[in-house]
């Protein structure tokens, strides 16, 4: 390590390889190679070489191509999949554009139906009052002209009574034969007669 | 390791007094054997670190699964990141396939060798050894010169080199460096890259704990105080490290790509 | 004083590379604020950019260790 200057290569060479103690290679320049490890190193180079190449790229390269194989295989059954809920998505969508309008029409007839029914069910409620009505009317009207026609029996008969009452002897043969009753009651509809003080 | 260095450093130091900086001779670490062909301590290293990445990756990689585990999932991140990232962002789709295996040993056998460099039990970057570098570097100089050679022919190849439609007298200019370029400046840059990084890297940590153990243990109170702040830098100098490791096998496999890329491309 | 000279001349070789990286980074930045979705395109520029800059800085240390 002293201070020796500018002093050639070979001349140092053989001057340290000269000067150095046990091993005349230990003071060798580190520039220059120890031959054994020159020829060391390319030896062990070429095993590694030999496994990479024969071992190691062949088995990486087949996983590659694997690989590969199986991301396209996968992408074609994506692609599949993909088609097929495609298909499946428009069938739904159609389906559902069926049941939409079927809904639709199903909702309109209802409503259709629905008015025809009430209007139907008014007319036959409206035909059930009238003939309910009418009904009562006419069993009014009978009952009225019954009751009108029993009267006029009974009324006859009463004041026949009454007349006989007074009068003290039957008149009703001769009452009926002469059509008093009726005559006194047609006054009596009439209003004609005037109330009588009868003395006894 | 670093630390049984520092204290071999500091035994030594006991006769000849005084702090000693890191040189590079602790970067020669002899098992057995002497001279060349000594056994060193990165080569065991080297060979640690292919074992553990062969087993690894033909573990975690051998099901090959479609869905991969955690194991593979992350091999599958280092691996995308340097067959996408790398090879078909630079070679280009139609060639990248060929080469891929080369940039990616090289990839993380470069990373894994780096980041040794901060593994507690190890703490050695192999490539601070430049033998390492140089021979990853002559794979990779071989490999593209072959590749364009075989692609173009031999002499359509060096032709190639040569930008054309310039006037006549800048050929004499340009030659020498295209050449130079391709032959000698690139694969040189391409080793000392690595292994100045890791060199400096590993010397600047080693420099720090050195310096903060001998500030403790030799120096006056006043020192031992400094030698905290000499440890929290050794600690923030070793995240740092982490980053530049990683970035220092990104870029050789990205250059390692753009030279080969370079040699089999039509144009240029 | 103890040293080596060559140590001071890689200290010089490694202005240059300094400068050079903080030009390009920041181009990379100003790129990446008008453009941010060209980023990653522009990393791997820059990144390149750097590795050649830092190029001469390696060249200098590797040559202090040479001449020393």
């Amino acid at each position: 390590m002293h201070l020796t200057g500018l002093a050639p290569l070979v001349t140092f060479v053989a001057e340290t390889e000269g000067t150095a103690g046990g091993d005349p290679v230990a003071g060798r320049t580190p520039i220059l190679p120890l031959w054994g490890e020159l020829i060391f190193g390319i030896i062990a180079f070429a095993i590694l070489y030999w496994v990479v190449a024969k071992k190691v790229v062949p088995n990486l390269e087949k996983a590659y191509a694997a690989r590969a194989a199986a991301i396209e295989g996968g992408m074609a059954q994506a692609e599949e999949a993909q088609a097929a809920a495609d298909a499946a998505k428009a069938q739904y969508e159609a389906q559902l554009k069926d049941a939409r309008t079927e809904a639709s029409k199903i909702r309109e007839d209802a409503r259709v139906q629905g008015t025809q029914i009430v209007n139907e069910m008014r007319g036959q409620a409206q035909a059930e009052a009238t003939r309910i009505t009418d009904a009562a009317h006419r069993q009014i009207e009978a009952e009225r002209s019954q009751a009108a026609a029993s009267l006029r029996g009974e009324v006859g008969r009463l004041s026949t009574d009454l007349a006989s009452k007074i009068v003290g002897e039957s008149l009703h043969d001769e009452a009926r034969q002469k059509g008093i009753v009726d005559r006194f009651l047609a006054e009596l509809e009439s209003g004609d007669l005037k109330p009588q003080k009868v003395e006894s | 390791m670093s630390l049984s260095l520092v204290g071999l450093a500091l035994a030594s130091e006991g006769e000849s007094e005084g702090f000693h900086a890191p040189s590079p001779e602790e970067f020669y670490w002899p098992i057995f054997g002497s001279g060349d062909w000594t056994f060193t301590r990165p080569m065991l290293m080297m060979a640690l670190s292919v074992l553990i990445l062969g087993v690894l990756l033909v573990t975690l990689t051998k099901k090959a699964a479609i869905v991969p585990g955690k194991g593979q999932w992350m091999v599958e991140q280092a691996y995308d990141f340097v067959r996408n990232g790398i090879a078909r962002d630079i070679i280009g789709s139609k060639d990248f396939l060929k080469y891929t295996p080369l940039l990616f040993s090289l990839f993380t056998l470069i990373l894994l060798n780096n980041l040794f460099g901060i593994i507690p039990p190890i703490q050695y970057p192999t490539m601070s050894r430049i033998g390492f570098p140089i021979a990853l570097t002559l794979i990779v100089y071989a490999v593209y010169h072959i590749a364009g050679m075989r692609r173009k022919g031999v002499g359509h190849y060096l032709s190639g080199m040569i930008p054309k439609g310039l006037p006549k007298p800048i050929y004499a200019l340009i030659i020498p460096l295209e050449y130079a370029t391709y032959f000698i400046i690139r694969p040189l840059t391409l080793a000392l890259r690595l292994f100045g990084n890791m060199f400096a890297g590993h010397m600047l940590l080693l420099l720090f704990i050195m310096g903060g153990e001998y500030m403790l243990l030799h120096g006056g109170p006043g020192l031992k105080v400094v030698s905290v702040g000499s440890f929290l830098m050794a600690l923030i100098f070793t995240a740092f490290e982490a980053l530049i490791q990683f970035l220092q096998a990104y870029i050789f496999t990205l250059l390692a790509a753009t030279y080969i890329s370079d040699a089999i491309s039509e144009e240029h | 004083m103890q040293g080596n000279i060559a140590i001071l001349g890689y200290g010089l070789s490694a202005i240059g590379p300094g400068i050079g990286i903080g030009l390009i980074f920041a181009a990379f930045i100003n790129g990446v604020a008008r453009q941010p979705e060209a980023r990653g395109m522009l990393q791997g520029i820059a990144i390149l950019g750097f590795a050649l800059a830092e190029a001469l800085a390696i060249f200098g240390l590797v040559l202090a260790f040479v001449f020393r």
